[in-house]
């Protein structure tokens, strides 16, 4: 309290002594974030809760029947033959897509970096397909990705015979990993090109003076201070490819087999599609524990890949 | 429950803040406002619908009737999503495939009382064949409003310009069975167009091939549902049959491939004669309608139905159900067959379908329409279809591939769905 | 920057560049021209790069077969009010967590991060029934109360959190000096400074929204109410059979102003992101 007052300069008209600065502040505090924070409890948590308890119970919804049955839901996702499949299958899209999307996105940030005449067209072009509306987006790619589309006859001209893409294992996984980078990888590249260009000009220089390539100004300089970004950047891309959804739907419906069936589409299937919305809820919180469990290993690992935080 | 203030409280303080204006509308108590969830949005179809409804009108004037269209692909889940959340519709149009979950489920309210004691109504004359599906312990549930035959779909021009046998030669000459017909689609796709297309099916929706299997006299499950028969002969000898066709003859354009039957790049589509209105206006070729052809299990026939439910959950279920009998009584149905055919007899005979089908021929609608729709099977159905649907479905993925071992995918299945089956 | 280059590196990149495009702009490009192909062609192998017949009459019946222009004004003011809204609710958040001390902040930004980590396919049924009992279902309050107070609002108030930390504290000390409260400072001082980290939480809240496509399916139920990407799988034929080259001129018509304004603006939002806390 000493302390408080001590430093509580005159804080202008009317202030009693019970309103010392830190007690203003902590009010302050609460004020400004309380929007926020009953938007949370009452979108997030609240409805977070009730999805576990729907967890516990089996759900008709046709039937109108809804019986609590204790772990019943949960044994059956140890016993569930197919989710070992569905897991390895997110496991490799979002591996996929992380590493795809971090790569492309940090070399076009590095080619729009340069001091090229017209390069904010290329900057406007490389973005472009954020704002193009995702259902069409996956429309047209599932057009192109067709054995006889356009991918399959561009290369035809080359006389290479294009893969049946949505129809091999292996290809349809490819083919939904890469339709979801081209469409978002701008905002990581945008990203990306505002911390190249936060990067003081100066070290180069310095490094340059050194006689040091550029590649190896690349990997001592740029990569250590971008690393912030990269972390974010990473989250971000890991958190969005475990809710990636409406393009397994349009393009590949998980297949074949269950190679594209990733999480959330086998949770949307058993919801939505099977009626069974107590399973649905317990894959639900199996996927916010992945995500959960993701995002703090993350967190924690940023001491050690994060060369300084701003 | 708290959480409910709370959100109240949330939105009267927005409502204060913003100054935008929202939708919702005001309901007199007294008045009824009935709403039927439809797959179809289309313009013609709702302008019908809601001349229905004005009619109705006329002796409930306290009651309307709103038509609510949900997207056709994910039509079944948007309406279960209602129902879970408590907003089920008074109405609902239901899919073949999925009448047995809504049928036994006890979520919708029984029909035969109403329409039996609707004036002029005259529900005997729909067949049994076709209320079967929609039908539980002798009560109808659903009213099954659309029953459109499957048939083939043919372009002469490609034909003849393959110089390939046309299947009105063949129907002339008594030979048009499958082997002849895939013959013929072959000589097409040799010529650089697309032979033969199972509209619908795209290698996903498998239930559409029941248009080619019934031939053989194969059905993926007993009749009473309990078993798998995905691995009897009849199945394997139709499914061999197709994938020869697909990958050895390349009849059948293959899977990742899109050839579209009505933009005049196939020889014949498999679809439901309604969707002659899709036949080119501007570059018309010669087209024919013909039935499926023979297959090893002799002639056949296939409809497609789509059922009329009213929610047993809904405060107005008497009145929703009042509608429907107005909708489906036979003046109505007459309206409604011009896009969707209706299984009433009165209405199955060559002038009135004429009349609704200016496109096609007398021939074709007896031959097609009229002996379809009277010997019809419907295409396999099942509680808890949506789920097999897709374990069947990621199976067969194995199946579409040249190197393909059909009978052994076949067995896996049948493990597979079996234990569903039974339940 | 790295000094000049030379004349044959230029070419190298330029070229690069240009292969790199392509799976960028060749699927845009088809939009647009199919958009104006007779049905036909639009199936026909190989594609066509520029039509070799037109229709027109696409982009009329665009307007004939729904409330479109309805349809044009509920995603752009919701995604207008859910801008605003996120950017007042996001920034006052973003700066309390930044630079004020106040009991359990740091338990509270965990609580307020979870909202990251959860898909909306999650909580899309709970939240349902709630809307469903607040009165709201089949009107816009679920697409603009949950963007602004839920889950995708964390986003942006990370984003500003970020940007507050760099703050020099000496600016706020000199404004307490002079006698300013906690919001004067926040609306007078540190505002007027953030105007680069809002213009990128603009962006990327307003692509949001304009994007949303699950939770619009499953709240609104009539045509007036749709938004546009919902809107767009509504052209259909009387079958369900998706109307291909009028359904992808509705969806030319909802990507080019976006890309208009991005093109106009899109220097300040690269420069402004540029100057946020997700830098470096």
């Amino acid at each position: 309290m000493a302390v408080a007052q001590e430093n509580a300069h005159p804080e202008g008209r009317s202030s009693s002594p019970f309103w010392t600065i830190a007690r203003r502040d902590s009010l302050a505090g609460f004020l400004f974030i309380a929007p926020q924070l009953i938007g949370i409890v009452v979108f997030v948590l609240i409805p977070l809760g009730l999805v576990f308890w729907y967890s516990l119970h089996e759900w008709n919804v046709l039937a109108n029947t809804f019986t609590y049955t204790g772990a019943q839901n949960y044994r059956m996702l140890m016993e569930d033959e197919s989710l070992l499949e569905v897991l390895g299958a997110t496991a490799i899209f979002s591996a996929g897509l992380v590493i795809f999307n971090l790569s492309l996105a940090l070399l076009l940030a590095v080619l729009l970096n340069q001091r090229l005449a017209g390069i904010a067209i290329f900057r406007t072009l490389f973005f472009s397909p954020v704002v193009v509306s995702l259902v069409a987006w996956t429309i047209v790619w599932g057009f192109l990705l067709q054995k006889n589309g356009g991918i399959n006859g561009m290369l035809l001209t080359f006389g290479i015979e294009g893969p049946n893409w949505l129809r091999e294992e292996t290809t349809a996984m490819i083919s939904v990993i890469v339709v979801q980078v081209f469409k978002n990888v701008g905002l990581n590249m945008i990203l990306f090109l505002a911390a190249l260009q936060g990067v003081p000009k100066e070290l180069y220089e310095a490094a340059r003076i050194d006689g040091a390539p550029a590649f190896k100004q690349f990997r001592r300089i740029t990569l250590p201070l971008i690393s912030p970004t990269i972390l974010l950047t990473s989250i971000i891309t890991i958190v969005g490819s475990l809710q990636v959804f409406a393009q397994i739907a349009v393009l590949t419906q998980g297949g074949p087999g269950l190679s594209t069936t990733v999480l959330v589409y086998y949770l949307y299937q058993q919801a939505f599609q099977f009626h069974f919305f107590g399973y649905g809820s317990t894959l639900s919180i199996l996927l916010f524990a992945i995500v959960a469990i993701l995002t703090f290993a993350q967190w924690q690992m940023r001491k050690r890949i994060v060369f300084y935080e701003s | 429950m708290l959480y409910q203030r709370t959100l109240k409280t949330t939105a009267c303080a927005l409502a204060i803040l913003g100054t935008f204006a929202l939708g919702g509308t005001a309901l007199a108590q007294d008045a009824v406002n009935l709403r039927m969830t439809i797959w179809s949005a289309n313009e013609a179809h709702l302008k019908l619908f809601n001349e229905i409804a004005s009619g109705f009108k006329k002796d409930h004037p306290n009651v309307s009737v709103t038509y609510e269209s949900l997207p056709f692909e994910t039509y079944t889940t948007a309406l279960t999503t209602q129902i879970a959340g408590g907003n089920a519709p008074d109405m609902a149009w239901i899919f073949e495939t999925s009448a047995y979950d809504f049928v036994k489920s006890g979520a919708l309210y029984p029909l035969t009382d109403t329409l039996k004691a609707a004036e002029g109504y005259n529900l005997d004359e729909v067949s049994a064949g076709a209320t079967e599906r929609w039908t539980e312990d002798g009560k109808l549930y659903a009213y099954p409003f659309s029953t459109s035959p499957f048939a083939v779909f043919v372009n002469n021009d490609l034909i003849k310009a393959a110089g390939a046998k046309t299947p009105a030669e063949m129907i002339a000459a008594g030979d048009w069975t499958w082997d002849n017909a895939i013959a013929t689609a072959a000589a097409v796709a040799k010529s650089g167009k697309g032979g033969l297309v199972v509209r619908d099916f795209n290698y996903q929706a498998w239930q559409y091939l029941t248009s080619v299997w019934n031939g053989w006299g194969a059905s993926p499950w007993s009749a009473d549902g309990k078993t798998c028969t995905m691995a009897d002969k009849p199945m394997a000898d139709a499914l061999a049959f197709i994938h020869d066709a697909v990958f050895t003859k390349k009849a059948i354009p293959g899977p990742g491939e899109t050839v579209d039957f009505f933009a005049g790049n196939a020889a014949m589509t498999i679809t439901q004669i309604s969707r002659a209105s899709l036949l080119p206006k501007e570059k018309p070729f010669s087209w024919d309608l013909v039935p499926l052809p023979k297959g090893s299990a002799g002639e056949y026939a296939l409809i497609g139905q789509a059922g009329i439910g009213v929610m047993q959950s809904g405060k107005n279920a008497e009145t929703a159900a009042d509608f429907v009998a107005y909708m489906t009584n036979p003046e109505n149905s007459a309206k409604l067959s011009q896009f969707f055919p209706s299984a009433r007899k009165s209405l199955l005979n060559a002038d009135i379908l004429k009349k609704t089908n200016p496109l096609l021929t007398q021939e074709q609608i007896e031959k097609v329409v009229i002996s379809g729709i009277a010997t019809g099977k419907v295409m396999p159905g099942h509680t808890g279809f949506a789920q097999i649907q897709q374990m069947v479905r990621s199976n067969l993925d194995a199946v579409w591939r040249p190197e393909a071992d059909v009978p052994a995918t076949l067995q896996k299945i049948c493990g597979q769905i079996g234990p569903l089956l039974k339940r | 920057m790295r000094a000049d280059i030379s004349p044959r590196a230029k070419v190298g990149l330029y070229g690069l560049m240009c292969v790199l495009l392509i799976p960028f702009v060749f699927p845009t490009w088809w939009m647009v021209t199919s958009s104006i192909k007779p049905i036909s062609d639009i199936f026909a192998f190989p594609p066509q790069l520029v039509p070799q017949n037109y229709d027109w009459t696409t982009y009329s019946k665009v307007f004939e077969l729904q409330p479109f222009v309805r349809q044009y004004w509920n995603s752009a003011y919701i995604a207008a009010v859910v801008t605003v809204g996120t950017m007042i609710i996001s920034s006052m958040a973003g700066y309390a967590f930044a630079r004020i001390r106040f009991p359990y902040a740091n338990a509270v930004f965990m609580i307020v991060l979870l909202g990251l980590l959860i898909p909306s396919e999650v909580t899309i049924v709970p939240l349902f029934q709630m809307f469903l009992k607040a009165g709201m279902v089949n009107t816009h309050w679920p697409l603009i109360l949950v963007p602004i107070f839920g889950a995708p609002s964390v986003f942006a108030t990370f984003v500003m959190r970020q940007f507050f930390v760099t703050l020099p504290a000496e600016l706020e000390e000199a404004a307490r000096v002079d006698g300013l409260g906690r919001f004067k400072i926040f609306t007078k001082i540190a505002l007027p400074l953030a105007k680069p980290a809002l213009a990128s939480v603009a962006i990327f809240t307003f692509l949001h929204s304009w994007n949303l496509f699950l939770e619009p399916i499953v709240f609104l139920s009539s045509a007036d109410m749709f938004t546009l990407p919902q809107a767009l799988t509504q052209y259909t034929d009387a079958y369900g059979g998706p109307m291909w080259n009028i359904q992808l001129a509705a969806a030319t018509l909802t990507a080019l102003p976006v890309l208009i304004v991005f093109i106009i603006a899109q220097k300040q939002f690269v420069e402004g992101l540029a100057h946020t806390g997700l830098k470096g």
